[in-house]
């Protein structure tokens, strides 16, 4: 177990390093995210009077275009060179190249939301308390694991199969609408103070069906 | 007796109807030299990422030493070192870091030691700090190199190393290569000269089938005749091409 943790870490320590000198996924992700919420700022913040509801709108909007491009981003640097064909030929079990890929992709994902957030509160006039802002940024943090753990496995299957890339988000976005759907659900009763009801549940049981589903399937999408 | 490094039984791969390699049997000894040889589509690379794991057969066996490869079997790939087209590195990490990532991931003892030690074997300390992506492709085969020696493994697999490299980059690989001539290797090559120089025995492939295995005695004319033979370059009407 230890060895399988060590393995995971050093992955993610690789991407963040890749990263840090490209900033290939973060800047190109964060960037399309605020030009969500900037298309939303034009378009509606003048007729639109409820700041709040325009605020988790673009939020949501931004979490899946953008996740969908952070993934496949992330993909990208593994395809490139056939890189990743050299974690496969690595004494490490798969599993772990699977969750290492997942931890480094939630994490740009995650980062990009912070961004976004404070986009929408600057933009939008979307301002939840302190304590919202706080629980609604855990909300993201769970929803960018679900989103990578299934994001990870679709992207690698479209890169290794050598499908186009529009075929990534067409088979992406169906499998996390439990996701985005929860997420929204929970900002709203966040925001309003309302009770969470089921849709936490539905958050964490189905974000943790997505990483068992990939941590099953990753090694059949990577083998020829 | 000892086991052969290399053990294929009955191994097939199918991609649809098509058998990309159709129920191949041979073995490998111990310090072995062997090349696979074959036109363009023969199955040599099919084959060489089966043995390395990329690829996962669809009927048949292959083991290394005493142990089935399966993938499930992480440890084995600590036998294996593969050198394939792509270098398996990343561009935005120098070639030091890259070597880095593969000696962590392989859990090497004194990983930064392996590094230079592999750096120096294959002559590209003065370009540790420097990025991949600013390499001739020479230089990236010599990298790749490095990578797969990393973890001495008993086992070389070797695709095309001597595709689009100039005269002097195929002196240099040869060079780096001639100080593992303990090891066995396995390696695919289009380039017959080099391919016996280099090789103890060819077995050649045709789509996807074992045509020829030929112990080789350095003399690349007698070999070429036995290739041209076993793929039917020589017979009226065949495509001369392939």
């Amino acid at each position: 177990m230890k060895a399988f943790l060590a393995a995971v870490l050093r992955i993610v320590r690789k991407d963040l390093r890749v990263e840090s000198r490209t900033k290939g996924i973060t800047t190109t992700t964060a960037v399309f995210a605020l030009l969500v919420v900037l298309a939303f700022a034009f378009s509606f913040v003048k007729t639109f009077r409820e700041p709040a509801v325009l605020g988790r709108g673009a939020l949501w909007v931004a979490f899946v275009f953008g996740g969908t491009l952070g993934v496949t981003k992330a993909a990208a640097v593994e395809d490139r060179n056939a890189a990743l064909d050299g974690l496969l030929v690595a004494p490490i079990d798969r599993s772990a190249v699977y969750l290492g890929k997942v931890t480094s992709t939630a994490l740009f994902v995650f980062v990009v939301n912070v961004v976004t957030l404070g986009a929408t509160t600057i933009l939008l006039g979307y301002a939840p308390t302190p304590r919202t802002a706080l629980a609604v940024v855990g909300v993201l943090a769970v929803a960018a694991v679900g989103f990578a753990a299934v994001g990870v496995v679709v992207a690698t299957l479209t890169y290794r199969s050598g499908l186009d890339e529009l075929a990534l988000p067409l088979l992406l976005v169906p499998l996390v609408v439990p996701v985005l759907l929860a997420g929204v659900e929970l900002t709203a009763a966040l925001t309003a103070g309302a009770p969470l009801g089921s849709w936490l549940r539905l958050l964490c049981l189905y974000t943790g069906v997505l990483l068992l589903a990939g941590v099953a399937t990753f090694e059949f999408v990577v083998e020829e | 007796m000892t086991e052969p490094a290399i053990r294929v039984d009955g191994l097939t791969k199918t991609y649809g109807r098509i058998a990309a390699v159709d129920g191949l049997s041979f073995a490998v000894e111990e310090g072995e030299t062997v090349g696979l040889f074959g036109p363009n589509g023969a199955g040599k690379t099919t084959l060489l990422r089966m043995l390395a794991g990329l690829v996962r057969p669809t009927g048949g066996t292959i083991t290394l030493g005493a142990s089935e490869l399966t993938p499930d079997d992480h440890g084995i790939y600590r036998r294996l070192g593969v050198v394939t087209h792509e270098t398996m590195l990343y561009d935005a990490l120098t070639a030091r870091e890259n070597l880095r990532v593969h000696a962590d991931l392989h859990g090497l003892d004194d990983p930064a030691a392996r590094c230079e030690a592999v750096l120096d074997t294959v002559g590209l300390r003065e370009r540790a700090s420097q990025r991949p992506d600013t390499f001739s492709h020479g230089l990236c085969k010599r990298l790749s190199l490095a990578r797969a020696l990393l973890h001495r493994p008993d086992v070389l697999l070797l695709d095309e190393p001597y595709t689009g490299l100039d005269q002097r980059s195929v002196a240099d690989l040869a060079a780096v290569l001639d100080g593992f001539d303990d090891r066995t290797v396995v390696l695919t090559t289009h380039d017959i000269d080099r391919g016996v120089a280099r090789c103890d025995r060819a077995l050649v492939l045709d789509r996807g089938e074992l045509r020829a295995d030929v112990v080789l005695d350095g003399s690349a004319e007698a070999f070429e005749s036995t290739y041209r033979r076993s793929i039917g370059l020589d017979e009226p009407g065949r495509d001369r091409t392939t």
